[in-house]
């Protein structure tokens, strides 16, 4: 059977997880091909309608990446998506997905390693987990695009 | 017969050479709207770097992030750009040069040229080019696109004119052509032409002239290179085979070791060889062996240490200390034979290697020593310009600058620097030229119209190795709404962006998807590129499909490719999405803020002071002057107690410069051009408004716990060894053996990097003590030593007056022992092969610095500033924007950068001053649209935002129908999005980055997951 390759959405603020990935590309630091980035400009920005959006339309898990605590270009935007990535996880628990396909990293932005090393730790997390439930039966899950 | 006009540009500097250097040099002038002529004697601009497959330490290329802004409309016309032009003859002096230029014909009508490559089919020989190895593959432009795209004519080759000239299907071969003679009046000069590098030919003991396995390190970078003879394989000359085992022999043509060398150490080919022996391992295979044959492996730039020890722990290149004196091949032996020894085993090896690399250094070119000493300049017997030992910039003549390394062998960060440094003095000398102010492009409804998406693929082919870039455009054809799509491979050439804007306009394109790099380097570029087409700003998303899928996925092309795939379709669901916006103009503030009162903050304030600028310069300490008030004399002499009360007499003299001492930051808020910071001065609370920023607030001189510094008389830095040489003479007379170690606190675990000083800085204190005391023994215990560029001069001069350096391993280390009256000093000396112990009356320290950790943390949070590990401030490109920072308006020179020694210091300050100045020189600035906007019908009052809000911009305001909303100020607001994340009616929307473009990129993301 062929390995079930997770698909994640993550949303990387502009200021650190983002040139952390762009460093990562520029170190050859390799992490896994379903990881997709999409650029925000702060953590802060993250919606828990995007979280949500994003499992609805079938990631297998999501990651929030911003910046260390205390260093929020915006004084605290990372925190305030903290708070919001915890209360999505209750909700997540509360419709029967796994609150661990959801999760808040922080790193800065020369933290190439890192960040290819998160991106590989939670893919494994997530194939461990499996398909997300949301995908249901039938359709052609475990295949990423 | 020659045509002679004269040039109408009074008041304007001509920048000779169109390297790395003279591009950065013209582009800050222009910048801060003072006109350049810029020339370059070849056809085409980019100089040596554009023969180079990657550069350390990113290992990649990244030309295109500086070259395409040369393009003609892109520097509002105050750079007037001359290819194949050479300066004939110079009159006059400091303001009022009269310079002769003659164009030379390339014979070739660049309008008409499609570079279809018929003439080079037909008459090869005519075809000029002339980079390393086979000048003729596999094309005859310097580079795969060149600037400008057309081909060159040596029509002193051709002996069939008329046939050359039927040849060309569209005409372009101009086989008449004649020279074009004109005359400039510029208000000063820099020259910028380069260097050339030592030809090793005549070297017969390294086998260069005979054997085909043996190649210069620029040789190597063109087999290395995708547009190089091998198109990008790494093979034999002799053979045309993959070779397996690699050597690198350093210093040939540097440090006075060969007939012909230069006594300097040319300071870029240690690094360059590491990075050819990764590239090496990375690129091609493994399994490939790479050896450097090294005297000092000098890795002395900002990270450079982390570098060499990636080199070495990560691709395992193989280092040798050892200096080879023969390189053999043997009759009947297809490998090359590398004589050595090394010194733990006094007998000789020999090693057998498929390709050695010479490590060639620098000279002076002997075209550009013409063009020198026409002008007067006083040079080095080498050919090098003499320059100041505070001004490495400034020659002998007022008003002729030079950088680069046509003022000595260094890299490019170096010569990035001290081309802003030369175009501060430059530019300080003429007048801004006023140009009508350009109006902003109006948004229209139309300007978003029915959505016609072009999609531009512009990754060069050695960026993209894992990715078919063919099949990219071909699917980016089949998304809907994409009208046109097309590969673009001349990223860094201005140019070939007239044929995109063909194709835009052809096209009617209204939105445009770049797949490339990161946005971070591709969107304000296109951004400025794509605006003379009508493409609002904000219509223009980017697919990262360089560090997102070529550079992370290079193992696997099939997931690298669907992934490009996707990350384009992404980008073009996001720019279908994507509203036009319009940037608004906002008077700019001219003044800056200079933070930190050493020998660096103050350059920076006095050079921006006397180009009109207002200053506030703030010392956190109660006194101008900073670490250098430690320092007596550089190594070349110069009187840093008289420099520092020479500045700071015009610091606090000057009428633009306003100084607060025992001050400090404690808030800050806007943005480029219009910056408050709250300053506490002397605890009393003060805001000053500011467009620019320099930080220079230095480093801390290290004081690690070693060797017994602190607990023993004996044992001091190498600060206070110069202050007792200096101070009391009648002691070091007295002195018999003074031993000083290098690499104290540097180069070690806590402290990963070279602290770049110290080796002279113990070198110098040994002259000095040799001046009190000829008879004083001095032993210098060190690791590599790094007299990088002249300072070798004096390491060898040392040596000569019988300073004994002797090498010590990272693994046995010295010890010190008090022994009554003297410290004992214990090493092994590697050669003798035995313990040494040394009753020593002086322990010098070379202990470097450290980054001021806390208050560099302290600032980076109030600024909003990226610090690197070490603790030093993070300029944005390590290699082509070495003073500029991530976050615009912010600039940052001297120790705070990386530490160095004051004339680098100085040349940063004058280089930050520069860069600052590009943002100074502007009445007005443009306010990007990146703000969060309230829509009032569905907004209940709520005070959500009020509160989400982390700079408390949202009020509730009242409207005409007496009903309180909320209302962001677009001024104020800094883009963050909070609010429209908490947002309960979702009334609030973040501009370029609205849910719906947000949901419909992640639509893209998800939709084959569904499909």
């Amino acid at each position: 059977m062929e390995q079930f390759e997770p698909v994640i959405v993550a949303f990387c603020c502009h200021y650190c997880a983002y040139t952390a990935a762009d460093t990562a590309g520029s170190q050859r630091l390799s992490y896994p091909v379903g990881v997709k980035i999409v650029r925000v400009p702060c953590t802060g920005k993250v919606d828990a309608k995007h979280l949500l959006t994003a499992f609805e339309k079938g990631a297998d898990g999501v990651l929030v990446a911003g910046c260390l605590v205390g260093d929020c270009h915006f004084k605290d935007g990372n925190v305030k998506a903290a708070r919001r990535v915890e209360f999505t996880k209750k909700y997540l628990e509360e419709i029967g997905i796994e609150a661990e396909r959801l999760e808040m990293v922080r790193m800065s932005a020369g933290m190439g390693r890192e960040f290819a090393e998160t991106a590989t730790a939670i893919t494994e997390k997530i194939r461990a987990l499996g398909p997300s439930p949301v995908k249901g039966k039938n359709c052609c899950c475990g295949k990423a695009a | 017969m020659q045509k002679k006009t004269k040039l109408q540009s009074n008041g304007s500097v001509l920048v000779v050479g169109g390297g790395l250097g003279g591009i950065r040099a013209a582009l800050d002038l222009a910048e801060a709207r003072k006109d350049v002529i810029l020339v370059d004697k070849a056809p085409c601009i980019g100089g040596l770097m554009t023969q180079l497959d990657r550069t350390f330490p990113t290992n990649n290329c990244d030309l295109c992030t500086v070259a395409p802004f040369t393009a003609k409309d892109s520097r509002g016309g105050h750079l007037d750009m001359r290819g194949l032009t050479t300066v004939t003859a110079v009159k006059g002096k400091e303001g009022n040069f009269t310079v002769s230029l003659m164009t030379a014909p390339r014979f070739v009508n660049v309008e008409k040229c499609t570079a279809c490559g018929e003439c080079q089919r037909k008459y090869p020989e005519c075809v000029s080019f002339a980079p390393g190895l086979d000048p003729r593959a596999p094309t005859c432009m310097r580079y795969p696109k060149a600037t400008p795209y057309a081909y060159v004519i040596d029509m002193a080759k051709c002996a069939d004119k008329e046939g050359l000239k039927q040849c060309c299907p569209v005409g372009a071969i101009e086989t008449d052509a004649l020279p074009k003679v004109e005359e400039a009046q510029c208000g000063s000069i820099i020259l910028a032409a380069g260097a050339a590098l030592f030809d090793p030919s005549h070297l017969d003991y390294f086998g260069y002239a005979a054997q085909p396995d043996v190649v210069t390190s620029l040789e190597y970078e063109r087999i290395l290179s995708a547009s190089g003879p091998t198109g990008g394989k790494l093979l034999r000359p002799s053979n045309g085979q993959p070779p397996k085992k690699v050597a690198w022999i350093q210093c040939v043509g540097s440090r006075g070791l060969q007939k012909g060398a230069g006594a300097y150490c040319s300071s870029a080919c240690c690094m360059f060889a590491l990075k050819e022996a990764m590239v090496t391992r990375e690129r091609f295979d493994s399994e490939i062996e790479t050896t450097i044959f090294y005297m000092d492996m000098r890795a002395f730039g900002k990270d450079y240490e982390k570098y060499l020890n990636r080199a070495k722990e990560q691709y395992g290149v193989r280092l040798v200390h050892s200096r080879p004196h023969d390189v053999l091949r043997p009759v009947g032996m297809d490998k090359l034979q590398i004589l050595y020894t090394v010194d733990e085993a006094p007998k000789h090896i020999t090693e057998e290697f498929d390709m050695v690399v010479l490590s060639t250094g620098f000279k002076m070119n002997e075209d550009v020593k013409k063009l020198a000493e026409d002008l007067a300049v006083e040079l080095y017997a080498d050919g090098f310009p003499k320059t100041d030992c505070f001004n490495a910039v400034a020659t002998s003549v007022p008003g002729v600058y030079v950088c680069g390394t046509l003022q000595g062998g260094k890299d490019i960060p170096e010569t990035m620097t001290q081309a802003s440094a030369a175009s501060c003095l430059a530019g300080a000398k003429v007048a801004v030229t006023p140009r009508p102010k350009a109006e902003l492009p109006a948004v229209t409804p139309e300007c978003a119209g029915s959505p016609r998406v072009g999609v531009l693929v512009t990754l060069c082919d050695h960026e993209s190795t894992a990715l078919d870039t063919t099949a990219l455009v071909e699917y980016a054809k089949s998304i809907p709404h994409v009208v046109c799509a097309a590969a673009f491979e001349a990223a860094c050439d201005p140019s070939s962006f007239d044929a995109v804007k063909a194709a835009i306009l052809a096209n009617g394109v209204n939105r445009v998807v770049v797949a490339g790099s990161s946005p971070r380097y591709e969107l304000e570029k296109y951004q400025a590129m794509l605006a003379p087409v009508g493409i609002n700003k904000y219509l223009i998303e980017v697919a990262n499909i360089r560090e997102q899928a070529a550079w992370v996925h290079a193992g696997e092309p099939a997931a690298a490719n669907a992934k490009a795939k996707q990350l384009v379709a992404m980008a073009v669901a996001g720019v279908m999405a994507a509203k036009p916006l319009a940037d608004h103009v906002v008077p700019a503030n001219k003044n800056a803020l200079v933070v930190g009162g050493g020998v660096t903050g103050m350059t920076a304030a006095l050079e921006l002071a006397g180009q009109g600028a207002k200053v506030c310069l703030v010392e956190k300490t109660a006194e101008l002057g900073g670490v250098a008030r430690n320092l007596v004399k550089t190594i070349e002499g110069g009187d840093v107690q008289a420099l520092i009360a020479d500045l700071v007499e015009k610091t606090t003299s000057h009428p633009n410069i306003k100084v607060f001492t025992a001050t400090e930051i404690v808030d800050h808020s806007g943005q480029v051009g219009l910056f408050r910071t709250g300053l506490s001065v002397n605890g009393a609370y003060k805001e000053i408004e500011h467009g620019a920023t320099i930080l220079a607030t230095g480093a801390t001189p290290n004081q690690p716990q070693a060797f017994l510094l602190g607990e023993n008389s004996r044992v001091c830095t190498q600060l206070d060894l110069q202050k007792v040489v200096n101070e009391q003479p009648k002691e070091v007379k007295k002195w018999k053996n003074v031993v000083m170690i290098q690499c104290v606190g540097s180069r070690d675990a806590d402290n990963p990097n070279c602290s770049r000083l110290c080796c002279q800085s113990s070198i110098k204190n040994a002259l000095a003590i040799l001046k009190e005391n000829p008879n004083a023994r001095i032993f210098v215990l060190y690791r590599d030593l790094r007299t990088y560029g002249r300072f070798e001069e004096y390491y060898q001069k040392a040596r000569e007056l019988g300073v004994i350096f002797v090498r010590y391993s990272v693994d046995n280390p010295p010890k010190v022992e008090a022994a009554g009256h003297y410290a004992n000093v214990t090493f092994t000396d590697v050669i003798m092969g035995r313990q040494v112990v040394v009753s020593a009356d002086c322990v010098g320290l070379s202990t470097g610095f450290v980054a001021s950790r806390k208050s560099n943390e302290a600032l980076a949070k109030v600024f909003g500033l990226p610090l690197t590990d070490d603790g030093y401030f993070a300029e944005m490109h390590v290699k082509l924007r070495p003073v500029d920072m991530d976050k615009a308006g912010f600039f940052v020179a001297g120790c705070a950068h990386s530490p160095k020694v004051i004339a680098e210091n100085l040349t940063q300050a004058r280089a930050a001053a520069s860069r600052a100045m590009t943002v100074l020189a502007n009445d007005t600035l443009v306010q990007e649209a990146k703000f969060a906007h309230v829509d009032r019908a569905r907004c209940a009052a709520c005070l959500v935002c009020v509160r989400a809000c982390p700079f408390d911009v949202p009020q509730i305001t009242v409207d005409d129908k007496g009903l309180g909303r909320s209302y962001i100020d677009p001024v104020k607001c800094h883009g963050c999005g909070t609010c429209a994340a908490e947002c309960p009616a979702k009334a609030i929307q973040l501009n370029q980055f609205e849910d719906v473009q947000i949901l419909s990129s992640l639509d893209q993301l998800l939709a084959k997951v569904n499909a």
